[in-house]
């Protein structure tokens, strides 16, 4: 049992997180704290739950990009709207509205993908473009910071507290709990539920999905429908974190969500996939960029170490995978 | 991605066969198709825009797609492969940074004009190789070590751009001789040079992908790699080289950005221009195996239409390239639509 866990994707790159945060330890101590750690989390929340959004999409064989523009749209348009009515209660009215235009904006992704059959990659990449199109144009253009009164004070919103020797007072943000059950909600579904084998069966072999029974549609609409609302959450999530609405939010950063996804385990064919690596992906993607300012690298060099990263992060399964086959008879399927 | 048995599909257009030379030439359904979009586009902006139909106009959209133009070729060709190249923007920039840093260092400053432009001829050949080099080291992650083409392109995206950031300090270099913005800001015979390039590229793309041995295993490639493979075609090597051929686009690119804003940065794009050059691969019908040099051509004149005529119908109001964004968004949805009716609900694989 043990020696399964240890050859998976998932166990490599917890081994890679933890040689990683050693490494960085060992030239600045001063990573090796809490505030260290409840802050990569605190950053980590909303790519946490938009990567459980996609992921199972990626499952079931469909890249996508547009959920950043779902998030974006939904978390400034709803912002905005609030705004006009002069609202200033809570954030609960704001993941109401959100996750209701995000669940609209699934579905009608998903009845793109299974009325035509069109590839999801290129309706996704339609749709990132109209939806920050649609937020700047008819929406607005520039970063709005007048929150409403009830929500002032939920960025500091602190689960647990604790002082800190470098920083002094830090805590780890309630909003983690989002996260967590909704990580732990798509993990069921994906294991106990007929939907979420049923994106195993399509990311495997679509034809032999439909002809076992699967309602192939069905499983798209709702792995849409999902990816919406949790897309939008992550957006209105992260307006309140950082205290302001982009327009833009997330523009340049569908491709880091997606390596983060794939690092951690996923087949970007389908097929394949974790809520515990998307976990630790995410996880790795953020201590990377942490442990880089920690270190001390000049500003400018940070970027080509990451680059050099990435580069020998992604050779790792690609070189395993090479390995694997050479050992394979010949008979199996390419 | 295997295609339906379908003969609808693959059959071209029933047209008389031309004569002599032009035998071999069919024009198939998509590029018509495209044509007639481009048209009625064209039309549409001269009849609301009053003043688009100008020869200032045109020729101002002459200058303005070759960047994207010569880009989205370096795509194609990753596409057309069965992979995508996420780094073009990222060499493209690498290459301009560092043949506008040898213009720099090396051009003297009172030399002649004769001189300086053998000066400008080496940085155009050290900017090519750079382009070279860079798709060199996606061909060996790729086809060599195997790591899928859009993990590998996004890691080297990061590694080129860092490289460039270190590179610069992120700044952006000028102080070129007068001589480069020859390819990014002058006409011959009325025409921008700049689109003479493009051109020129895209004719030698179509004859690469059409008219040779590499081309024709390129397409077999990306039309299934297993059988590529058993049928004796070395993978490995026409993956590098058509990454080669996409780095050495890029880094045209690169030149031609660096002749018309006569500066080099590392920043120039970014993740969106990319995604633009694929949004206008996906219009122009290119996918693994399959995909007409023509019909990128005229997919980045359609967009260049879209992107003139909308900034100047809507120069009154803020945002017109937001508006842009939006309907371009909305006109690929409805060409995938309409292209699925079109074709009578052929299956399409996902």
């Amino acid at each position: 049992m043990l020696k399964k866990i240890i050859r998976t994707q998932e166990f490599i790159v917890f081994l890679i997180l933890v040689a990683l945060s050693l490494v960085v330890g060992i030239i600045n101590p001063a990573f090796f704290s809490i505030s260290t750690l409840f802050d990569t989390l605190r950053a980590s929340i909303v790519y946490f739950i938009m990567s459980f959004g996609v992921l199972p999409l990626m499952i079931a064989g469909g890249v996508d990009i547009s959920f950043v523009a779902i998030a974006a749209m939904t978390s400034y348009t709803t912002h905005m709207f609030l705004l006009k009515l002069g609202y200033e209660g809570g954030t609960l009215l704001y993941f109401l509205i959100a996750g209701a235009m995000g669940l609209l904006a699934g579905l009608l992704m998903g009845f793109l993908v299974t009325r035509f059959n069109l590839p999801v990659f290129n309706v996704s990449l339609a749709l990132y473009t109209m939806w920050y199109g649609f937020n700047l144009f008819f929406i607005g253009a520039t970063a709005n910071f007048d929150l409403p009164k009830g929500t002032v004070g939920y960025y500091a919103r602190f689960l647990i507290t604790a002082q800190d020797p470098y920083v002094g007072q830090t805590g780890l943000h309630v909003s983690i709990i989002y996260a967590v059950v909704i990580g732990l909600f798509v993990w069921w579904m994906l294991k106990y539920t007929i939907i979420g084998r049923g994106l195993f069966a399509i990311g495997g072999n679509k034809e032999v999905a439909i002809r076992s029974g699967f309602n192939v549609n069905f499983i798209w609409m709702v792995a849409f429908a999902l990816m919406g609302v949790l897309s939008a959450i992550a957006g209105v999530t992260q307006g309140f974190l950082s205290r302001y609405f982009n327009p833009v939010l997330f523009i340049t950063q569908p491709l880091d969500v997606l390596a983060a996804i794939i690092l951690g385990g996923a087949s970007i064919t389908g097929g394949r996939g974790t809520v515990i690596g998307t976990t630790l992906g995410v996880l790795l993607i953020q201590i990377i960029n942490r442990a880089l300012i920690l270190t001390g690298i000049p500003v400018q060099w940070q970027k080509l170490v990451v680059g050099i990263i990435l580069v020998v992060f992604t050779s790792i399964p690609a070189i395993r995978a090479q390995r694997a086959r050479r050992f394979r008879r010949t008979t199996e399927a390419a | 991605m295997t295609q339906g048995t379908n003969e609808k599909s693959t059959a071209p257009v029933h047209r008389k066969p031309l004569a002599g030379a032009f035998r071999r030439v069919r024009v198939s359904s998509e590029t018509i198709q495209l044509l007639v979009l481009a048209v009625i586009l064209f039309v549409f902006f001269s009849i609301i825009v009053e003043k688009f139909l100008t020869v200032r106009s045109i020729t101002s959209m002459g200058f303005q797609m070759p960047e994207l133009g010569v880009l989205t070729l370096a795509m194609m060709i990753s596409i057309y492969t069965g992979g995508i190249n996420l780094s073009v923007n990222a060499t493209s920039n690498l290459a301009a940074v560092l043949a506008g840093f040898f213009m720099v260092k090396f051009i003297p400053k009172d030399a002649a004009g004769a001189v300086v432009t053998l000066y400008l001829a080496v940085a155009f050949l050290i900017a090519i190789a750079v382009g070279w080099l860079c798709g060199m080291v996606n061909g060996l992650l790729i086809g060599y070590v195997g790591v899928p083409p859009i993990l590998a392109t996004l890691a080297t995206m990061t590694l080129f751009t860092g490289i460039s950031t270190g590179l610069t300090g992120g700044a952006t270099v000028t102080g070129f001789p007068t001589q480069l913005s020859v390819i990014g800001a002058q006409t011959i015979l009325g025409i921008p040079i700049p689109f003479l390039i493009f051109v020129g590229f895209t004719i030698l793309t179509y004859i690469l992908l059409d008219r040779t041995s590499f081309g024709f295993k390129a397409r077999l490639l990306g039309s299934n790699p297993v059988a590529a493979e058993f049928s004796g075609i070395d993978n490995r090597a026409i993956l590098m080289g058509a990454y080669m051929y996409s780095g050495i686009l890029s880094a045209v690119t690169g030149l031609l950005i660096m002749g018309r804003t006569m500066s080099a940065a590392y920043e120039y794009g970014t993740t969106t221009y990319v995604l633009l050059t694929i949004l206008i691969c996906v219009l122009a019908n290119v996918n693994p195996g399959m995909g007409r040099v023509i019909d990128v051509f005229i997919a980045v004149v359609i967009l260049q239409i879209l992107s003139t005529g909308f900034q100047m119908a809507l120069s009154g109001v803020r945002g017109s390239t937001f508006f842009k964004d939006f309907a371009w968004g909305i006109l690929l949805i409805l060409v995938f639509v309409a292209n699925y009716f079109i074709r009578g609900r052929r299956a399409q694989s996902s």
